[in-house]
Parts: C-alpha cells; sequence; structure tokens
C-alpha cells in the first residue's frame, strides 16, 4: 500500500512545490518613456497610460523607448540598462504580501545612486519614475505588476 | 532379482509415455524380454493409442485453435493490465528504496528543505492596506518629489536632475 501510494504523494509535494515557487512570483512590467515638448503625440503603445501621463505632465510628446517584462523572483535582483550608457536600473522583489509586492528600485548612474526607493505595487497601480534627462526630453520609468 | 509383473506394470504406462528414469527403464526392459504378457500389455496400450491418435487428430483439425488462442491472450492482456498508480510505480521503480528504509531519512529532509523554502516564499509581512507606496526614498545627488494620485491611481516620484554631462541645452 505504501509502495503504491508514494508516486501520487511525491507527484502531490511536486505540484505544491511548484505552486509555491509560482505564486512568489511577481510579474513587472517597466516602460520607459521618453516625455519631451518636442513635436506632438503619444507612442501608440502608451495609449494604456495616456490618460495618467495627460494629467500629471504638459509634455507634448511621448514615445516608448524600452518595454520590459520581468518575472521578479523574491530577493532576485534584475538589471536593466538604461537610456544612455552607464545608467541602469536595478529591482529587486524584497517583500510579498497577498495582492502587494514590495520592490527596491536603484537608478544607478556611472556608479552612484541618483535614487534609492522602496515602493510597494498592487495591481492596477503603476509607479512613475522620472526626471532623468535624455538631451531636451527627460525619461519617465512607468512601473506596474501583475501577480 | 527377478523383477515381477505387479512391480513392473505400475510403470508400464510410465515407460510407454516416456516419463520413467533411466534406472527404472533398464529394469522394464529387462523385464519385458522375458515377459510376454507385459510384452502384451505394452502392445494394448500401442494398438490404443494408434487407435486413438487418427480420430484426435482429425477433430484438432477441425478445431480453430489460432482463435482459442486469441481469446486466451486477450484473457491474459486484461488480467495483466496495470492501474494507473501501479504504472506509474513501476516507472519510478522505487521498491528497493522501500525495502531498505533509506526513504526515511531523504523524506525528511525532502519536507524540512520544502518546510524552510515556504517560510521564505510565503514571509509573512505586514498588512500594507492603506500605507503610502513610497516606503523608503533616498537620492544623494539629487532633490526628489514624490506626489501620489488616487485617480488615477498613480504615483509619481520625480527627480529634479541637472543637465547632463556632454549634452547641450535648449
Amino acid at each position: 500500500m505504501k509502495k503504491i501510494a508514494f508516486p501520487p504523494a511525491l507527484f502531490l509535494i511536486l505540484v505544491l512545490f511548484s505552486t509555491s515557487v509560482a505564486l512568489g512570483q511577481v510579474q513587472t512590467r517597466i516602460r520607459a518613456i521618453e516625455a519631451s515638448n518636442v513635436g506632438f503625440g503619444i507612442d501608440p503603445s502608451l495609449r494604456d497610460v495616456h490618460r495618467e501621463l495627460g494629467s500629471l505632465f504638459s509634455f507634448t510628446s511621448y514615445r516608448l523607448l524600452r518595454d520590459e517584462t520581468l518575472n521578479l523572483l523574491p530577493n532576485q535582483k534584475v538589471l536593466i540598462q538604461g537610456h544612455h550608457p552607464g545608467r541602469f536600473m536595478e529591482v529587486t522583489l524584497v517583500g510579498l504580501h497577498r495582492d502587494v509586492a514590495k520592490l527596491r528600485i536603484r537608478v544607478i548612474r556611472e556608479g552612484v545612486d541618483i535614487l534609492n526607493t522602496e515602493i510597494r505595487l498592487s495591481p492596477g497601480r503603476t509607479v512613475l519614475i522620472g526626471g532623468p534627462r535624455r538631451g531636451e526630453a527627460v525619461v519617465i520609468f512607468a512601473v506596474s505588476a501583475r501577480f | 532379482m527377478k523383477n515381477s509383473c505387479s512391480s513392473v506394470s505400475k510403470f508400464l504406462e510410465k515407460y510407454f509415455d516416456q516419463e520413467v528414469k533411466e534406472k527404472e527403464r533398464l529394469l522394464i526392459e529387462g523385464h519385458l524380454q522375458d515377459c510376454s504378457a507385459c510384452r502384451d500389455a505394452l502392445r494394448s496400450m500401442e494398438e490404443l493409442r494408434a487407435l486413438l491418435k487418427v480420430p484426435v487428430e482429425e477433430a484438432a483439425q477441425k478445431e480453430d485453435f489460432p482463435w482459442v488462442w486469441q481469446k486466451i491472450e486477450k484473457e491474459i492482456h486484461l488480467q495483466e493490465k496495470l492501474k494507473w498508480w501501479q504504472s506509474l510505480h513501476s516507472w519510478f521503480d522505487v521498491s528497493t528504496l522501500f525495502r531498505r528504509r533509506v526513504w526515511i531519512p531523504a523524506a525528511a529532509t525532502f519536507v524540512v528543505l520544502l518546510f524552510i523554502t515556504a517560510q521564505i516564499i510565503f514571509k509573512k509581512t505586514p498588512s500594507y492596506a492603506g500605507a503610502s507606496v513610497v516606503e523608503y526614498l533616498d537620492s544623494p545627488t539629487c532633490n526628489v518629489m514624490v506626489y501620489q494620485s488616487e485617480e488615477p491611481n498613480v504615483t509619481v516620484i520625480w527627480l529634479f536632475e541637472g543637465p547632463e554631462k556632454g549634452t547641450t541645452p535648449s
């Protein structure tokens, strides 16, 4: 009887283990947007955040530079190449509670942290990190999570 | 010592069917040389077999043995068909582990590891309902502003960065 029960038990344990790993994962979308007053228009891929951008900023042009979707595991550091050489964004999932993911974000310029923050993301909420310059424009990172 | 007919006759049928041992065969054949009654009995058996052989062979030819064998084979396969967990068990074949009981420490180790992993993954954190989105913020080089808007559901962190090196401001 024990012999027969072992494989299903093993299978069940593996399923539970893989589910727990999947549950601990947070899908984070990071979009780098170039905002400027040079020209007019919005990138078609930014239609979903057009309203938010329009209500918060007075730029006339929004262009998508990069769109990254990261599957973050707890305490896993992910480095994203910035809009200029020597610029990086480091994202780490530091906590997860029900529908809130806690992320540590570092914006690094030539080896120096220009921003070090911890944010709490829930599904449907977007955090915009803006300000880094790109010529006459500025870069805005739109960070959202799904889990 | 001479073998009597009574002691030989009980082996005679076996001898006829070639089922006797070498020693018995020699004894019977020695006796048959001297005993006409036993020779007659043996001859009768041979005649009887010859009489039966022809009708039995004819009847056997009429029978459809392949069909019968197919049915038997099907029946064997039905009995041999394993249940899914038995099949799975045969795939993994961990019976030796059970016999040796080495699975006990292995399973215990696995459970401990699973427990530790679950603790890390499901690490309890305090509820954040109603708390601010930005928990911590630091910028050693720039001024930073945080703006939290509920409608739309957006938080803005704005870095007041100085002009970039090597770029010409407009």
